[in-house]
């Protein structure tokens, strides 16, 4: 099968998309041609256009913003909408990641793209929703299937296993295996502290109103 | 003040509807806005701002000092369109960083003390059943991250049928 892979993080450097991506490849290479595309790097060439028109599995995977698809790839599949895929058997997979900590604060962005499939007439594969997006890729030293990485871990395997199939499966919102209270304070002493820190901020200054 | 982002050409919407500008802003597109890119720089370099200067870096502001919020978009897939969609990523300095519990669910604390209310127009002949599901689904979720008094979303076939709709309301 040829499938391609969309990421959808407008980030210039690592992203949850690209992270969740990394781990999805080498369950689905076995016999399968790959391609990557990321979108916010410029325009695709017609060339690659092409290529996704033509795929027989599609694997969209971007982050949530404001409880939906992002601007940037809302444009992309508008395109892709418009420019039409060869075959009506293409089928449809995404990968959604959101930084609350609720991954089934996704599912609003999965109806919006199971809304774009029947538009473009293609088929419905299944959608996985991970909260927690920030923290994913911070725990690439713990093994997989072990403490906050059990659940990603059998989400990635079922994921990975329908699209080799090329079945269809439901859609799974999952989070890190972590308790909440413990998250949301370490977002705050681990993140936007020493974030603002680097950029001379202090922490009253966050809570400055816009110019 | 009533915060108004649109999707139309100017002059369609001027023709439509009659909003002064004394009591209303108004955001559209002038071909120069550039989209998210998920750096954060709102919340942790120049907080409440965003810091692509294109023109559409102060939207987080605006919704501070709007009474009423009202969007008129064509319905894409059950969501707003690229334009609109675009404006709402780039307004997320409007929030504050930090998380805070609301029904089980996390959300963002406020930045602001002000409270809008959220009307949304979504326009398009032929908006499936589920898409407008969807639809109603996304503007709930955004009023409870905004934080708004209320919302409402209506469905329009033409934006001209909207510009009748908010005729008689919001003249
Ligand atoms: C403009 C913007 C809007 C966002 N809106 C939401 C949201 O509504 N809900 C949510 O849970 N996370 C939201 N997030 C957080 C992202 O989904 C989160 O940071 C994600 O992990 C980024 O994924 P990436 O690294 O693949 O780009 C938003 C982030 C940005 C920059």
């Amino acid at each position: 099968m040829e499938i391609s892979i969309i990421n959808g993080s407008p980030k210039p450097g690592h992203s949850t998309s690209g992270y969740i991506i990394d781990l999805i490849v080498p369950r689905i290479s076995e016999g399968n041609i790959l391609e990557i595309y990321n979108i916010s790097r410029g325009n695709l060439q017609e060339g690659q256009f092409v290529k996704i028109q033509n795929c027989d599995v599609l694997v969209l995977a971007f982050p949530l913003y404001v409880d939906s698809i992002p601007s940037h790839m809302l444009r992309f599949m508008a395109e892709l909408e418009e420019r039409g895929f060869a075959s009506k058997n293409t089928m449809v997979y995404c990968i959604i990641n959101n930084g609350f900590f609720e991954g089934k604060q996704n599912r609003i962005a999965t109806m919006q793209v199971k809304n774009w499939c029947k538009r473009t007439g293609l088929v419905w594969g299944q959608a996985i929703g991970a909260g927690a997006g920030e923290m994913i890729p911070m725990l690439k030293d713990i093994p997989m299937g072990h403490g906050p990485n059990k659940s990603i871990f059998n989400v990635l395997e079922c994921f990975s296993a329908n699209i080799m199939g090329k079945k269809a499966g439901e859609d799974i919102y999952f989070s890190p295996d972590w308790p909440r209270w413990l998250w949301k304070i370490q977002a705050s002493f681990c993140v936007w502290y020493p974030r603002a820190r680097a950029n001379k901020l202090t922490k009253r200054d966050l809570y400055a109103a816009g110019k | 003040m009533n915060l108004i982002v649109h999707d139309l050409e100017n002059l369609t919407f001027n023709k439509i509807f009659n909003f002064n500008d004394r009591e209303n802003y108004i955001i559209s597109d002038n071909g120069s806005i550039k989209s998210c890119t998920g750096c954060f720089g709102c919340w942790i370099k120049t907080p409440g701002t965003c810091v692509i200067k294109d023109g559409y870096e102060n939207t987080g502001r605006l919704f501070s000092k709007a009474d009423n919020v009202l969007i008129f978009s064509r319905c894409y897939y059950g969501g707003y369109s690229p334009f609109v969609k675009n404006v709402l990523d780039r307004s997320i300095s409007y929030l504050l960083p930090f998380f805070k519990i609301k029904n089980n669910e996390t959300h963002h604390k406020q930045r602001y003390k002000n409270k809008t209310r959220l009307y949304v127009y979504f326009y398009g002949e032929q908006v499936t059943q589920d898409e407008m599901e969807t639809a109603r689904n996304l503007v709930r979720a955004n009023g409870i991250n905004f934080n708004v008094a209320e919302y409402k979303v209506v469905f329009t076939d033409t934006a001209e049928q909207a510009g009748r709709e908010v005729a008689a309301q919001w003249k």
